[in-house]
């Protein structure tokens, strides 16, 4: 159609096409509404005070107590929020017709899953582990009168975060099979929840699970606690770190594949 | 060099069945440049699974569609890169407003300039009437206002083809009045490809018409083909007095192929069908107008849409001009 002419038009071929719009649109529903602050505010809040609480108890734990106790908070509670937080990313949209709506446009389904994942991502890391984090790294700091290693505590939230990327996939995988939300939001929970139990029936999979590198298993120290501690790694908790790196590439591809057939 | 395809759309044995149901059943249609195509049909006869087909947010059982002669798999992102759609329930980022879901929209068209999105963007508001909710979120905007944005999205990046599914079910009749127009005005740039419910809005600005049901096509052609109706030309004639001798002289006319009669209070009224309209319209009043009855109403029969459309879903008459 006429009237065009003064526009530059979007070149872009291939797969990737429309990924940098979707991006645009979901890193701006992330930081430039009130999401953001709230995510944050929700998760710096719940385990800082936690923390807080516990920390400046006039009778406080020993560090390396205190620190346990928040790898298990900061590896478990903000899980729940990225299973919301995901499954309203796809089946939302599926249900409410804005998938529909976009993939009228020219954007491949690639680009739309990927755009999810990759927004998504950011908000998590910088609302649900990099805030809290850095607010339960003060905590500690102040209440211990110590400093922690800046670079373990750096590797650890990196852990954490792969860790909640486990369900980040998970969960969008899920949303391509499903359309309604009851098994996208509970498969990833049971799991979530349940991992201790699974795990006590069959330890193999402590290694293919998330559990092992946040929470300890037994007498055994998890991942992020070891790297904040800077003590030796066990070769298990490196096994079980490849693992779940591997399932999550492995969840996406899944998801890749099965929303290119989903029928609007 | 093979001559330009004047057609936007062609499809060649379109089906759709999910699970055991046949959405849509072997469609072939050939929608012209330029043209405003009603598309047509009650509800479940396979309209929206028909746009959806040609978008490729589904997938065909059978047949094929093609869009600017590229395939509707094979290539839908190219081809969805010069269409505008309207969804029949428009949906769109409640958290975005009407500015920003315009925005967002030109951008998988246009990288820039800026300048010139911005103008393109308040001209669709401009347009649509929602300048001064332009900065309202979403979810704030009533059935009609999100109807109306889902007119402008259509149309930010300049399409070739306008695919509007039931474009004026929820709007009031000044609005369904603006949409008619606009779309009468894109006809010049764009093909429009619509469906509708309301009959009356096909009539009075579509090109060429085509009538599904039960995802079967069962009526298509030209506007001014189908409203001509498919018994042939007939004549309404009222009158008063005595009609048997009359009736007897106009039935034995050559270019008179039937006339049935009916009673309404004092009148009785002909439909003359005829097999030569020219000599039906020089004599047919002429045979009656010295004899001792009165003639109080003639004319020739005109078809509205919605005969056509009763007739062929009630009737079950296929019809294709």
């Amino acid at each position: 159609m006429s009237g065009n002419e003064v526009f530059e038009m979007v070149s872009e071929r291939g797969w990737n096409r429309g990924l940098n719009t979707m991006l645009r649109s979901g890193l701006a529903r992330w930081f430039k509404t009130r999401m953001w602050w709230i995510q944050c505010l929700i998760w710096g809040s719940l385990i800082g005070l936690l923390l807080a609480a516990i920390a400046f108890n006039p009778e406080p734990p020993p560090s390396e107590d205190l620190l346990m106790l928040f790898t298990v908070f900061a590896g478990l509670f903000p899980a729940v929020g990225v299973v919301i937080i995901m499954q309203d990313a796809l089946v939302g949209e599926k249900r409410e017709g804005t998938a529909a709506w976009v993939l009228s446009k020219p954007l491949t389904r690639p680009s739309f899953v990927l755009s999810k994942i990759i927004a998504n991502s950011a908000g998590i890391l910088v609302t649900m582990v990099v805030v809290p984090c850095i607010i339960a790294y003060a905590i500690i700091t102040f209440s211990q009168k110590a400093s922690l290693n800046p670079l373990g505590f750096i590797e650890s939230m990196g852990v954490i975060f792969i860790s909640h990327f486990f369900f980040l996939a998970l969960t969008l995988m899920l949303g391509t099979f499903f359309d309604s939300r009851g098994p996208v939001i509970g498969i990833p929970l049971g799991i979530l929840f349940m991992q201790q139990n699974i795990i006590g029936f069959i330890p193999a999979l402590g290694y293919v699970l998330p559990w092992n590198l946040v929470v300890p298993i037994g007498s055994s120290t998890p991942l992020v606690l070891s790297l904040m501690l800077k003590i030796p790694i066990p070769p298990g908790q490196l096994i079980t770190l490849a693992a779940i790196v591997i399932e999550s590439i492995l969840f996406i591809s899944i998801g890749l594949w099965r929303f290119n057939r989903e029928e609007f | 060099m093979n001559p330009p395809n004047p057609y936007v759309i062609e499809t060649h044995g379109l089906s759709k069945t999910y699970k055991k149901f046949k959405a849509l059943n072997s469609l072939d249609l050939r929608v012209q440049q330029n043209s405003i195509f009603g598309f047509l049909g009650p509800n479940g006869a396979g309209k929206t699974t028909t746009i959806k087909l040609m978008l490729g947010l589904t997938h065909p059982t059978a047949g094929t569609a093609s869009i600017f002669g590229m395939d509707s798999v094979e290539r839908s992102v190219d081809i969805r890169a010069r269409i505008g759609y309207l969804p029949q329930e428009p949906h769109f980022y409640e958290y975005m407003t009407a500015r920003q879901t315009l925005h967002f929209t030109a951008e998988f068209f246009f990288k820039g300039p800026k300048k010139a999105i911005d103008e393109r963007v308040n001209e669709m508001l401009a347009l649509v009437d929602l300048e001064e909710k332009a900065d309202r979120p979403i979810k704030t905007f009533s059935g009609g206002e999100r109807q109306r944005l889902g007119i402008a999205q259509a149309q930010v990046n300049y399409p070739d083809l306008i695919i509007l599914d039931e474009p004026a079910a929820s709007l009031d009749p000044l609005g369904r009045r603006d949409v008619l127009e606009v779309m009468s005005r894109l006809r010049k740039y764009a093909t429009i490809f619509y469906s509708t419910h309301i009959l009356d809005d096909v009539q009075r600005i579509s090109d060429t018409v085509v009538i599904l049901n039960k995802g079967e096509l069962v009526a298509e052609g030209p506007i001014e083909e189908l409203l001509a109706g498919s018994e042939g030309v007939i004549y309404i004639i009222h009158l008063k007095g005595e009609t048997e001798p009359e009736l007897k002289k106009v039935q034995s006319q050559p270019w008179v192929s039937g006339v049935k009669t009916s009673q309404l209070n004092e009148e009785t009224i002909w439909q003359v069908s005829v097999t030569d309209p020219d000599a039906a319209e020089t004599h047919l009043l002429k045979l009656l107008v010295n004899d001792p009855v009165l003639v109080t109403e003639f004319r020739r029969k005109q078809y509205e849409l919605e005969d056509v459309f009763m007739q062929v879903i009630e009737g079950g008459q296929n019809v294709r001009k």
